[in-house]
């Protein structure tokens, strides 16, 4: 059970160290990923069942939880998939810390419960006279961990530890795969990132890595007026549980309240100018990310300026993305917005934060798993493999899970809240090798209970109305 | 053509004004799980204001005993119509079916005839103010009045998380001789029908069973809800929940039509040092904590899911580790193995697993209980036999975390409860309990923070 010195661990974290030559392999394949995504299935097994054996052995002595799980579930070697399973982390791992740590500014506990999740070694990080929590990530960035964060929809913020490594080989392999089989990435268009560019947030991270991907120097548009500060999403969740014990006074909530207004107006200001901006560019060969709600908006834009479908530049490189819960659109929001842009290289990928060899979507419209990538589909619970004479119809439909070999900052299993459909077949309709995944992914829901009625509840129905959802 | 038979909708029928409304052609429901009602209509769901409701002068004496012998009614079971729709709610209730069958088993103690006269003197100070007009005590002023608790027009929207939930508003409404609409909740489609239907078999065309009419709606359904949430045929609108009733009824309130909320609530336990007195206080206390926290599979408002305890971590790991053998056992109100936990607190729980520095996990995910232990509450809301145990150094520092959402608190041992009752309601509980009894609602006794009966009636002077 021998373990890293520190010193070595650091050096891991610190430097661009080689990863070891199977992963390196794996991970590399996608430099030509013509080759990559067509190679037999059982050949690529073979390889990526010994590379998480290799994984493995050397992540179990180093992240606490790992070894745990491990020893739990009696593994100590990874014969088949199987083995992966019990070991891969809920993704809820990475927002385990009790609240109070981030609420109370408990900076050092803090950095204790990230550690043990991570790889490398976070002991030098200053935290001294930390601030608040966007200061102390940025603390973790000042020598040399690439800490994101992520804000789901529960408000609690989640954490991932990468090395520098792991961010440059995932801005690597987005570059060789988010718009295959279409196109490749020259930095030598204006990119228009209808997201955030400010802040430590994973989607500022991703419109980072656009931009370095797809920008000409200096034209990247986006909507950085404001920073995504965490420490504004951790206000929120404040402000909530204030309201929830009765100690929020009438004007502090009015003071929020207006400060949200106020954001949201400006936001909006900022996006209108960015549309505007879009559109004027429409004719050049350009790199648009939006989500779909903000591609209506665009649309709607265009057609008040008199613009009409189809009109722009056929070099332009479309990657619409994310969920439209709880948003008005139209059924048909897809192809209404697919006859807007008109004939222009369409892409999208499947993949999530806590994932950096995203799968790209042929022309078949289905998803293509890199090498480097040991995609995982669970029963519903998450608790075992789904086995090929499970199919129906040659498709299996079940929970992602996934082993990314990319990393070298943290574990990479994990499972996702994630139902998709692999199709089986050796071969894509695009007439690549399979498996593949469909198009159809969708989050996991509560079986349907549609208008039940109880008297169990939260406190949620007490301070609803006060709070932006 | 399997498949066409098992998607046959579930027949709901109506009760209009007494009369039983077999099911028929309005379907709802998603795919697993349709159903069909007769059409909806309107007309015959309201009464006219201009017109007294059938039982509003019928005396109290008299419905007392049509409920009583509709009590024995239904434990008689003479048709087999409590069988049968014990049979057809265990289609659709999220109760494992012994569970649900006790509860039916339970239906008759509340028709009992001691308890109903207990409520209306506790809540009324008898029957004669709801049969005429009570000559109050002489004012300092010298002047004469007369009050009547006189009969009200409610619109209910019951809970459907446990079938006493139906029984507990039909006898309050009976009591109360207005005329009372209840909408049916989908996750209890069949016990107020059923009970109605008492009602009219012991005392066929009887005021009181004329009083009632029960239907299903779409909960929120604006064309429905505009057209009855008006003053015009109802006083109040008395709800036991759901979100999206809720949400539109606040549209209609207003001066005429007002709201008895029996607010959505969770519940939590708070355990003196004195459970570690002895290996057999420990166990016994973990046994009543257990009690409490499996009410209705915890899916109750009155369900214990965070319990607080005073020990050293040590200490309430001991407790833990019991709580969970204790949750897997077979009580009045929940099964021994529960059922599977749904996936979203199965992510959350998972999450923790191993964040051995901040909590520890008992049990698996088949449904007989899972207890974590933590030094705060966790964020997620323990549902499906889930607690949360948290270690405090002394009760009152229990009390940051209660707040106008908490219902009961059921304390261990019972003479702590008077060093934290006032502090307790001061943050919003409102019941405070010996553990254990958690479930025991007393009738006659304030219900959800104020007195149902009482709260029902139309209070009216006659003033001299």
């Amino acid at each position: 059970m021998a373990t890293q010195t520190s010193a070595s661990k650091q050096e891991a974290s610190n430097t661009e160290a080689e990863l070891p030559p199977l992963r390196r392999q794996l991970i590399e394949m996608v430099f030509d990923p013509d080759k990559a995504f067509n190679l037999p299935e059982a050949e690529l097994q073979q390889l990526r069942l010994k590379a998480a054996q290799e994984l493995f052995l050397t992540r179990r002595e180093q992240i606490p939880l790992l070894r745990k799980r491990a020893e739990d579930a009696g593994i100590d070697a990874i014969k088949s998939f199987d083995d992966l399973v019990p070991l891969l982390f809920a993704h809820t791992v990475y927002k385990s810390y009790p609240k109070q740590l981030l609420d109370n500014g408990r900076w050092e506990a803090l950095r204790q419960w990230l550690q043990s999740l991570s790889v490398s070694d976070l002991s030098n990080v200053d935290l001294k006279d930390v601030k608040d929590i966007d200061d102390w990530i940025q603390r973790f960035w000042d020598v040399g961990h690439s800490l994101l964060c992520t804000s789901g929809s529960s408000g609690k913020v989640s954490f991932l530890t990468h090395t520098m490594g792991d961010r440059a080989r995932k801005t690597r392999h987005i570059k060789y795969t988010q718009a295959w089989p279409f196109t490749k990435p020259t930095a030598d268009r204006p990119v228009f990132w209808f997201g955030p560019m400010k802040g430590r947030n994973s989607a500022v991270e991703m419109g980072i890595t656009n931009e370095e991907n797809w920008s000409r120097p200096g034209q990247t548009y986006a909507l950085d007026k404001q920073p995504l500060l965490i420490s504004e999403v951790s206000q929120t969740a404040a402000m909530r549980t204030k309201l929830a014990n009765g100690t929020a006074t009438p004007e502090e909530i009015e003071t929020f309240q207006s400060n949200q207004a106020r954001k949201a107006t400006a936001a909006t200001e900022e996006l209108r100018v960015l549309i505007d901006k879009l559109l004027d560019m429409r004719h050049q060969p350009l790199f648009i990310f939006g989500l779909w709600a903000q591609h209506m908006m665009i649309r709607d834009r265009a057609y008040e300026r008199g613009i009409k479908d189809g009109d722009f530049n056929p070099a332009t490189v479309l990657f619409p993305a994310g969920g439209i819960k709880g948003l008005n659109l139209p059924a048909d929001y897809r192809e209404l917005i697919t006859a807007f842009y008109g004939n222009v290289i369409q892409i999208g990928t499947y993949g999530m934060t806590e994932m950096a060899q995203l799968m790209p979507r042929c022309e078949a419209k289905c998803y293509h798993v890199p090498p480097g990538l040991i995609l995982l589909l669970l029963d519903a619970t998450g608790e075992r493999l789904l086995k090929p004479e499970e199919a129906i119809d040659g498709t299996l439909t079940g929970r992602v899970g996934f082993l990314d070999l990319l990393y070298e900052g943290r574990w990479g299993g994990l499972i996702t809240g994630d139902k998709a459909t692999q199709d089986l077949s050796a071969k894509c309709a695009c007439g690549r090798a399979g498996p593949v995944i469909l198009d159809t992914v969708v989050r996991y829901a509560q079986a349907g209970e549609e208008d039940h009625i109880g008297c169990a509840g939260t406190i949620d129905a007490y301070v609803r109305g006060g709070l932006p959802s | 053509m399997n498949a066409e038979v098992l998607n046959e909708p579930v027949a709901v029928g109506h009760i209009i004004k007494g009369e039983f409304v077999a099911g028929g052609e309005q379907v709802y429901g998603p795919p697993h799980a349709r159903f069909a009602t007769p059409p909806l209509k309107l007309n015959d769901l309201v009464w006219k204001r201009s017109e007294p409701g059938p039982a509003f002068e019928t005396p109290l004496a008299e419905i007392i005993d049509v409920l009583v012998e509709a009590g024995r009614w239904i434990a008689s079971d003479p048709d087999g119509l409590v069988a049968d729709t014990l049979q057809r709610s265990s289609q659709t209730s999220p109760l494992p079916y012994p569970v649900l069958s006790r509860s039916f088993d339970e239906l008759p103690a509340l028709f009992d005839r001691a308890e109903l006269e207990y409520q209306v003197e506790r809540e009324l100070g008898g029957p004669d103010i709801l049969d005429g007009w009570r000559q109050v005590p002489t004012p300092p002023s010298g002047r004469s009045h007369r009050v009547r608790a006189y009969p009200p027009r409610i619109v209910h929207i019951i809970a459907g998380n446990a079938p006493l939930a139906s029984a507990l508003t039909i006898v309050w409404s009976a009591l109360s001789k207005g005329v009372h609409l209840l909408k049916l909740p989908s996750n209890d489609l069949f016990t107020a029908t059923m009970l109605l239907r008492a009602l009219s078999a012991v005392a066929p065309g009887h005021p009181t069973a004329r009083s009632f009419s029960a239907a299903y709606w779409r909960g929120g359904d604006a064309q429905v809800e505009s057209m009855l949430f008006r003053p015009q045929f109802f006083d109040k609108l008395a709800a036991w929940g759901g979100e999206s009733t809720l949400r539109s009824a606040k549209n209609y309130i207003g001066p005429g039509f007002e709201l008895v909320a029996f607010d959505p609530k969770t519940s939590i336990s708070m355990i003196g040092i004195e459970a570690f007195a002895s290996d057999e206080s420990l166990a016994q206390v973990a046994d009543q904590a257990a009690t409490d926290a499996t009410i209705f599979e915890q899916q109750a408002c009155a369900s214990s899911r965070y319990q607080f305890i005073e020990g050293t971590i040590e200490q309430v790991d001991r407790y833990c580790a019991m709580l969970h053998e204790k949750m897997a056992v077979e009580r009045q109100y929940c099964t021994a193995a529960g059922r599977a936990l749904p996936n979203n607190l199965r992510e959350e729980i998972e999450g923790l697993r191993g964040i051995d520095d901040y909590y520890r996990v008992w049990g698996d995910y088949a449904g007989s209980g899972v207890v974590i232990r933590s030094t705060e509450p966790v964020e997620f809301h323990p549902d499906g036999r889930v607690v949360n145990v948290v270690a405090v150094p002394s009760l009152a520092d229990a009390i940051q975390y209660v707040n106008l959402a908490t219902q009961t608190v059921g304390v261990y041992p019972s003479s702590r409860k008077a060093e934290l009752r006032n502090a307790l309601a001061c943050a919003g509980v409102q019941r405070i309990v010996d553990i254990g009894n958690a479930i025991e609602v007393e009738r006659g006794l304030p219900h959800d923070g104020f007195f149902p009966l009482h709260r029902f009636m139309r209070w009216v002077n006659d003033e001299g």
